[in-house]
């Protein structure tokens, strides 16, 4: 071997070497570092809030496929540790009862159905349902389809074709309800 | 002929104006329930003149006395009904309503007007009825010069579901007195005949 050879191979062992013992020296600092470090002290300095607000967190999540981790996690399993009763017991129901729309939700309802597919429809034809109450819809609802016919031909007879008021105008509200 | 109608339309036509069958048939209803009124009257005060006085009374239709009396209890008996709440017993079996002409509720004096100007509808030979047929709010002379219209006041939502109800009311009681079980998830239902 060539002594320059020998020379420039030494010089890079040498180095290794050194490299070698400067980065164990820098990770026993650092552990001797953070051992001494209370990081419990560091964080309470830590304005958490501040930092969060520095942190775009749409951005990363838009990145995400959030349902790979979901796919993964048994929901089951976390939801039978949940103890609703105690979650519930938190929840102040007034004030969530407060923000719903009761009107809006019975207004949802579909009453005819609700008739017609329970035994409401029996108990409600049983309490009411009585032969003079049957026989008085029966003729009122015999006499307005009667009316209605007659407009009819009235009103081809005449050849109307403008619109006529259908009610007097203190009713018309009470005509406009489904 | 057919009248049926669907119960949505029943709802519908809540407080429309009346029409001309449903004023018909309570002028037909109320005629009867006066002119019985009327003759049981005559019958009680009959009985009455001949306890007292002995003789028999005897009424005849033809009695100048008894027409005179008999159209003056009309103007009471439909007078008095349509200045309290605006229908009379007829009107309130066909649930119609005489209102106010804006669809308020009738003033008595308005009542009282439409009965004196009712007999209009006769004197003229039925033209002053021609009204309920052909006039956009179907008033006839009467109305016109009370005030006055007559609209649907029935509860036609709750008739509506009573008419439901009693559809509904022949399925509840077959399921309820059915003794099959409802068939398991995934089982067919039991086979019916025909």
């Amino acid at each position: 071997m060539d002594p320059q050879d020998r020379s420039r191979s030494a010089r890079k062992g040498a180095a290794a070497s050194a490299e070698l013992l400067a980065q164990r020296l820098a990770e026993r600092v650092i552990d001797i570092v953070v051992q001494a470090v209370d990081i419990n002290a560091v964080l309470q300095q830590v304005d958490l809030n501040a930092l969060l607000a520095r942190v775009d967190v749409n951005a990363p999540l838009k990145q995400m496929d959030v349902n790979a981790p979901l796919k993964q996690i048994d929901l089951n399993a976390l939801l039978k540790q949940i103890d609703l009763n105690e979650l519930l017991e938190h929840v102040d129901m007034d004030v969530l009862l407060d923000r719903i729309d009761i009107n809006d939700v019975v207004a949802r309802i579909d009453m005819d159905r609700l008739v017609e597919q329970t035994d409401l429809g029996a108990i409600i034809a049983r309490s009411t349902g009585g032969l003079a109450t049957q026989g008085l819809d029966t003729m009122r609802s015999a006499a307005v389809g009667l009316d209605r016919r007659i407009d009819h031909w009235v009103i081809r007879l005449l050849r109307r074709k403008d619109q006529v008021p259908l009610a007097p105008p203190a009713l018309r509200s009470l005509e406009a309800q489904p | 002929m057919s009248v049926r109608n669907h119960p949505s339309q029943w709802v519908s036509a809540q407080g429309q104006y009346a029409g001309s069958a449903s004023r018909f048939a309570a002028y037909l209803i109320d005629l009867v329930a006066s002119t019985i009124i009327y003759s049981l009257a005559l019958s009680l005060i009959s009985f009455l003149v001949e306890i007292v006085t002995g003789s028999p009374v005897s009424w005849h239709r033809n009695d100048i006395v008894v027409l005179i009396t008999y159209v003056a209890w009309q103007f009471v008996y439909f007078g008095f009904q349509w200045a309290g709440d605006g229908s009379t017993w007829g009107e309130a079996l066909l649930g119609v309503q005489v209102v106010r002409a804006d669809g308020r509720r009738v003033h008595p004096w308005q009542g009282w007007v439409r009965s004196l100007t009712f007999p209009l509808g006769f004197l003229t030979l039925g033209l002053g009825f021609l009204g309920i047929l052909v006039h956009r709010e179907h008033r006839a002379v009467y109305d016109l010069i009370a005030g006055t219209a007559v609209v649907y006041a029935w509860d036609a939502r709750a008739a509506r579901y009573r008419y439901l109800a009693r559809q509904a009311e022949p399925v509840a009681e077959v399921a309820a007195a059915s003794p099959l079980p409802n068939p398991a998830p995934g089982e067919a239902p039991p086979a019916t005949e025909g």
